[in-house]
């Protein structure tokens, strides 16, 4: 079994406090968004906030996210991450961003529970495999990907808490807009968010 | 009986009161104190599995299930603490992280599971532990409903339904600690069971999505649904049914909790048959030209109705009826009696003995459970009334009463009886054991059917009930007659004339106009009219009107086919084998052209 124990909350941000640099315009809080195993829901759920975006990136700054052009992820305060935990690629990634962001938040069912990606825990891989590139019923030519630069497929997908110390985890599959909007601005203004009856869905 | 001690403690600070021996969370829940419980429910033993409903009691160290546990007086009982809370959520996370929980792919989904709802309550936002991702099988293997284990949390609910409402103890748990499961029968599937009865009640039981309705799966929360209480009207029991409909499609259909017949619990019939079964509907009026039968409107098909009618005398006329009608409905029939001859109400053989004097034992289904002897003549329960099915049951595997049954064929009640044999072959051998068995009995119930009024049912009948008087001193035994037709008795008592062997009564005189309410029974009721040879008569008569809701081999023989209202559309009432005047309430709009049968017959016979 993979190791389960969750890292060491994150180091202190190499980078330089922008905080207390700026004194007139009060610094954005540096946001990365990551997805991994994931059907992108829970972003397109993010940008479900419609006009709520404008009144957030006045407070944020998005830094690194599927919708942003950038290859590393940078010393950031927020992490959010969508989808589980699939492959090594994956894991290396979601380290990665741990070890750079001060809250990592984890975005939906996939990444709070496995969810669907998790569906192939109930089989082996190589089953999972086989039926995925040999034997499905519209291949052609078979062969089961090999070439060393394809990330290698973990025995399960796993979620993030399985991996990292998770912050704040926000289920739903995918999460309502409000309820991102409330999580995140509960975060904004320095608060953590109090799940109730009201506003956890698990679907 | 002495009479119940009172008495009175504290819980959350709250004085309450109550008699003694009731548990802690009864007295709470009489009290409006919610505590959270996942495998207690209403009507079935307390089993203390899910420990959700523990609670803290002052002084004492320990926690305890107030589902099990009695209230003592003069204690204080704490519900709501913050280490009740962890420990609630710690059960809660073990539960989750045990099995395949995943709600956005959920059968259930949505606002039904209370698994996902006590998640909510206790702001379960993730999971502490490393989940299992186990490989469990799914066993769809039932006509109607589904097991799927990877949504299992063990509690046990489908187990005790299944034994102490049905009766049938198909399902049970099986192995230990991680590797726990509910089986059914001896670790086989629905499909392979020999017990099992479909009567659904493990569903309405489960409190996830483990046991779900095929029809009514991915369908929505029945939270969402409209209710609509109406009474099932597939056999004389007349159980209460609860129906959720949501845009005018039924998603669901449950037994109503409150009616005084069956309490909540239905059959395979009233649960599922007459709407998760695919039956081709008549959605239009029919009407046969150049040799097949055609859509038509109501106007073209009344026309050629009334011309048939017209070209035949009142005494070539004839009203045929199915005993499924409302009491409503036979009086507008009577109404209209002097338009037509004869008016006849096709029962089973030997049913017109049961319609001429009419035995209604009030709250049969209640004084059955307190019998300690259950005789069963000439009945077939177990298919076709299976809710009293279930009560003889539980009667005889829980309070231990002797079942005696005395039918020609073989029924899933045979392996818990006493005596049972076939009417005709009862000896005088078999007689001194029948008597053996009865000896010391208190409270006889005889369960009577048609097929015990044959001439040597007859005699039986009277036989066992004289034994049973002399056992008891002169007393009569609780008597319960059963009808196959839904309302024959009250249609009887109505007026309507009984027919057994309906070839002969189409034959009585000559016919040229034929009209047939079969009403919504499946297949038309041609099962009991093929026996007695009506299909062989029908294509003699000149014109044959069938109103029906169901496509048969019935409608394929008529000359106008007009669309009849199903279970689900009528309104009016029936009575019960118990004399209880039932309501019908409609659950839907009536779909397509159909009308209620009441409103055809007045305009045919109009």
């Amino acid at each position: 079994m993979k190791k389960t124990t969750a890292t060491k909350p994150a180091k202190k941000p190499v980078r330089k406090p922008a905080a207390a640099a700026t004194p007139p315009a009060p610094a954005k809080v540096r946001v990365a968004t990551m997805w991994l195993s994931g059907c992108s829901g829970c972003h397109m759920s993010f940008l479900d906030l419609d006009e709520r975006i404008v009144e957030l990136v006045k407070l944020v700054d998005i830094l690194y996210s599927p919708i942003v052009d950038v290859k590393e992820i940078p010393d950031v305060d927020v992490g959010i991450v969508e989808g589980c935990v699939n492959n090594n690629e994956q894991e290396h990634e979601l380290k990665k961003l741990r070890s750079r962001c001060k809250v990592l938040i984890a975005l939906g069912d996939c990444a709070v529970t496995g969810n669907i990606p998790g569906l192939r825990n109930q089989f082996t891989l190589k089953d999972c495999l086989l039926r995925a590139y040999e034997q499905t019923e519209s291949t052609k030519i078979s062969c089961i990907p090999n070439d060393p630069v394809v990330p290698v497929l973990n025995a399960k997908a796993r979620p993030l808490q399985e991996f990292v110390k998770v912050d704040l985890s926000i289920p739903g599959c995918p999460p309502d807009a409000d309820t991102i909007w409330y999580a995140l601005t509960e975060l904004l203004a320095g608060r953590m968010p109090q799940w109730t009856e009201k506003n956890l869905r698990y679907d | 009986m002495t009479a119940t001690k009172k008495i009175s403690f504290h819980i959350d600070g709250q004085l309450c009161e109550a008699d003694d021996g009731r548990t802690i969370l009864q007295v709470a829940r009489a009290n409006n104190i919610a505590i959270p419980t996942l495998c207690y429910m209403e009507g079935l033993t307390p089993w203390g599995g899910c420990r959700l409903c523990i609670v803290e009691i002052e002084g004492s160290p320990k926690i305890v299930p107030a589902c099990t546990t009695p209230a003592v007086a003069g204690t204080k009982i704490i519900t709501k603490s913050d280490r009740l809370h962890n420990l609630r959520k710690a059960t809660l996370e073990l539960l989750f992280s045990e099995r395949n929980h995943i709600c956005p792919m959920c059968q259930y989904n949505k606002g039904d599971c209370g698994l996902q709802h006590q998640g909510y309550v206790h702001g379960i936002d993730s999971i502490r532990y490393p989940y299992l991702f186990p490989a469990l099988p799914v066993d769809v293997s039932a006509k109607y409903f589904g097991m799927d284990h990877n949504r299992c949390i063990l509690c046990g609910r489908c187990v005790r339904a299944c034994d102490e409402i049905e009766g049938a103890h198909t399902l049970d748990v099986a192995s230990r600690g991680i590797r726990n499961r509910v089986i059914v029968d001896m670790n086989q599937t629905f499909a392979e069971s020999s017990t099992c009865t479909q009567c659904g009640a493990c569903v309405t039981s489960c409190p996830t999505g483990t046991l779900f309705d095929k029809a009514a799966a991915f369908r929505g929360p029945l939270a969402s649904c409209q209710q609509v209480f109406t009474t099932c009207t597939e056999c004389p029991i007349g159980c209460g049914l609860r129906v959720f409909t949501k845009e005018n499609r039924i998603v669901n259909v449950w037994g109503d909790p409150n009616s005084p017949v069956n309490r909540g619990h239905l059959c395979v019939k009233g649960r599922y048959e007459t709407w998760a079964e695919p039956r081709e509907r008549i959605l239009t009026p029919l009407v046969r030209k150049n040799g097949a039968l055609q859509k038509a409107t109501w106007v073209e098909a009344l026309d050629t109705i009334r011309k048939a009618a017209k070209a035949a005398k009142k005494t070539e006329k004839a009203l045929l009826v199915l005993p499924r009608l409302t009491n409503e409905t036979a009086k507008t029939i009577i109404g209209l009696a002097g338009k037509i001859d004869r008016v006849g109400m096709h029962v089973a053989t030997n049913e017109a003995a049961l319609c001429a004097q009419p035995d209604y034992t009030a709250d049969a289904l209640t004084k059955l459970q307190d019998a300690d002897a259950i005789i069963i003549i000439g009945a077939q329960p177990s298919r076709d009334q299976g809710v009293l099915a279930a009560r003889i049951r539980t009667t005889v595997r829980k309070k231990g009463a002797k079942l005696l049954i005395f039918h020609a064929r073989k029924t899933n009640l045979d392996q818990f009886a006493d005596v049972r044999a076939n009417v005709v072959s009862l000896e005088s051998k078999l007689w001194k054991r029948v008597a053996a068995t009865l000896a010391g009995v208190k409270r006889p119930a005889v369960v009577y059917g048609s097929n015990a009024m044959t001439p040597i049912g007859v005699t039986v009948l009277e036989q066992l009930i004289k034994i049973l008087e002399t056992n008891q001193g002169g007393q009569a035994p609780l008597l319960i007659g059963l009808t196959a037709g839904s309302n024959s008795l009250a249609l009887a008592g109505a007026g309507l004339e009984a027919v057994e062997e309906v070839g002969p009564w189409l034959d009585a005189k000559p016919l040229k106009f034929l009209h047939i309410v079969a009403g919504d029974a499946p297949d038309g009721g041609l099962q009991v009219m093929e026996e007695n040879g009506v299909p062989a008569a029908l294509p003699q008569i000149d014109c044959v009107v069938v109103q029906a809701a169901y496509q048969s081999h019935l409608t394929d023989l008529a000359k106008v086919v007009l669309p009849a209202a199903i279970w689900c559309e009528k309104s009016g009432t029936i009575t019960n084998f118990e004399g209880r005047q039932l309501k019908l309430t409609p659950v839907l709009p009536l779909h397509g052209e159909a009308r209620e049968d009441a409103a055809i017959l007045e305009s045919v016979f109009a």
